[in-house]
């Protein structure tokens, strides 16, 4: 399904590449975590794969297709099955949940109904339907400002599922939450897109969480691979490649 | 050191000191001709008293139409700044000519006093309450295109990255994205130039530009004086009701974000 081949990506102010010839192959249904130190590449890959950062070199295949050849009205497209979980969250903090939720809807509405603000019944009943998954329905009128960290990421899985993805990519979902909400809202979101069969590649720090959900592992360390397996099969061998030696 | 320090301050203070003088100087402001003043202000002051209330009804429709020239300078200032903002936001607008020249021109418009443009408007189109309108208008355009551009510009990238990513097209993104955090910011502008513009409006019937100042300038050069300080009373009974009005409606517009 996704298939990213010798990518590289460096920053305009940075010396270093963030990623140094990532190779990667991910299947439909793939539950996948990034695993690495702050500043590994994690969330530099991830943003690449929908493209909100245009790597240096090396090709992404979505569906055979490479996205990195397409034109912004052709991203916009392949934007619409990919959906984005970021750590801040990034919702419009006065608006309501409902709202919020809506705008996973913006790629399947055109320019007029968004400028009358008109989303059909269908794209209400998307946005309800996921709210409930999430079990946020009756603060659906709420303003996300009142909202507490977990519910806050509740919203934006609600959101992402409301583009009815293929795929979804969580950025560090739960750096900013506590753990017992860490644990929660990443169970939640497996068991969501295990339901519908949604290729999942989020990026998360804790060994812990990884153990517990994920089917594979991928060990990024200063934008190289350095571990591709399953959870299980990490020892504490393979966390020195990954995180380096703790002092 | 100590001594240094001294003269230092001293030397500050000195220079202070100079640059009022100069600025007193050039202006003819001294102290011993307010002194001097003081008799011919009480004599004016009490030329005023009383009011003369009589003439209020027909004032009022002056205040009506100061009231109409300042929310219809508003609001075409508003609409017309609300589009061209957007061209003078950096984060939206990369092109670097086009955002430099909607800058150009919001610096253009606010830069010259609604004075200066009710006196090119009365020229072009006479007098009256319209050139006006007009002259409001080009100011608050100017204003409002400035503070709207600003305020576009402060909104977190990652929200418009999050919008971005759901595949929005570039107007989504500014109607589902951007316009939701910058609209309290928008209206309260928009509000504070509607209060700006009836004080701005008084003036402009200085030049015949209509409004309550047309009335205020005949009460002067007639010496009714009674009639100018009926003017004045109503001048700021309005100010207060619009400041007051547009608080409250503020009040119930802005959402206050919970502090924890």
């Amino acid at each position: 399904m996704i298939q990213i081949t010798k990518l590289n990506h460096k920053y305009r102010n940075k010396k270093e590449r963030a990623l140094k010839e990532i190779d990667l192959s991910i299947k439909k249904g793939e539950n996948i975590v990034l695993l690495g130190q702050s500043g590994s590449g994690k969330s530099t890959l991830i943003k690449c794969i929908n493209k909100l950062i245009k790597p240096s070199s090396g090709s992404i295949l979505i569906n055979n297709e490479d996205i990195l050849k397409l034109n912004s009205k052709e991203i916009k497209k392949v934007r619409k099955r990919i959906a984005v979980i970021f750590q801040e969250f990034n919702l419009l903090e006065k608006e309501t949940v409902l709202n919020n939720v809506l705008n996973g809807r913006l790629g399947h509405i055109g320019t007029i109904n968004t400028f009358l603000g008109r989303f059909d019944k269908k794209h209400k009943e998307i946005a309800t339907t996921n709210l409930e998954k999430v079990g946020l329905l009756n603060l659906r009128n709420e303003k996300v400002c009142n909202l507490s960290g977990g519910q806050k990421q509740r919203v934006a899985i609600a959101r992402a599922l409301a583009q009815e993805p293929e795929i979804i990519l969580a950025d560090e979902p739960v750096s900013n939450l506590d753990p017992k909400l860490m644990q929660e809202i990443i169970s939640l979101l497996y068991n969501l897109c295990k339901e519908k069969e949604i290729t999942l590649i989020s990026s998360l720090h804790f060994i812990d969480l990884v153990k517990k959900n994920s089917s594979r592992v991928i060990g990024i360390k200063e934008g190289e691979i350095v571990f591709d397996g399953t959870a299980e099969s990490i020892t504490e061998w393979e966390m020195v490649k990954i995180y380096g030696k703790s002092d | 050191m100590k001594l240094k320090r001294k003269y230092k301050s001293m030397f500050t203070g000195i220079l202070i000191f100079l640059v009022y003088l100069w600025a007193m100087n050039g202006t003819n402001s001294s102290p011993i001709s307010f002194v001097k003043g003081i008799p011919f202000m009480i004599d004016f002051l009490s030329r005023l008293f009383p009011p003369d209330f009589s003439i209020t009804g027909s004032l009022l429709s002056k205040i009506v139409e100061t009231l109409q020239m300042a929310l219809l300078g508003a609001t075409f200032g508003a609409l017309l700044a609300f589009p061209l903002s957007f061209l003078a936001a950096r984060n939206i607008t990369k092109n670097k000519f086009i955002y430099q020249t909607t800058r150009g021109l919001f610096d253009l418009l606010r830069g010259i006093h609604e004075m200066v443009w009710a006196l090119l408007f009365v020229s072009m189109v006479g007098l009256g309450p319209f050139p006006g309108v007009l002259a409001l208008t080009a100011h608050v355009t100017g204003a409002l295109g400035k503070y709207f551009s600003e305020s576009i510009e402060t909104v977190n990238p990652n929200i418009i990255r999050a919008i971005k990513s759901t595949g929005a097209n570039k107007i989504q993104v500014i109607l589902r994205g951007i316009f939701p955090e910058v609209k309290p910011l928008f209206f309260n502008y928009y509000l504070y130039y509607f209060e700006h513009n009836f004080r701005a409006a008084t003036i402009l019937g200085l030049v015949g530009a209509g409004g309550i100042g047309m009335e205020l300038t005949t009460s002067i050069r007639l010496f009714r004086y009674h009639e100018l300080l009926t003017i004045l009373i109503l001048m700021v009974l309005t100010v207060m009701i619009i400041d007051r009005t547009s608080a409250y409606i503020r009040k119930k517009t802005t959402h206050d974000i919970p502090i924890d």
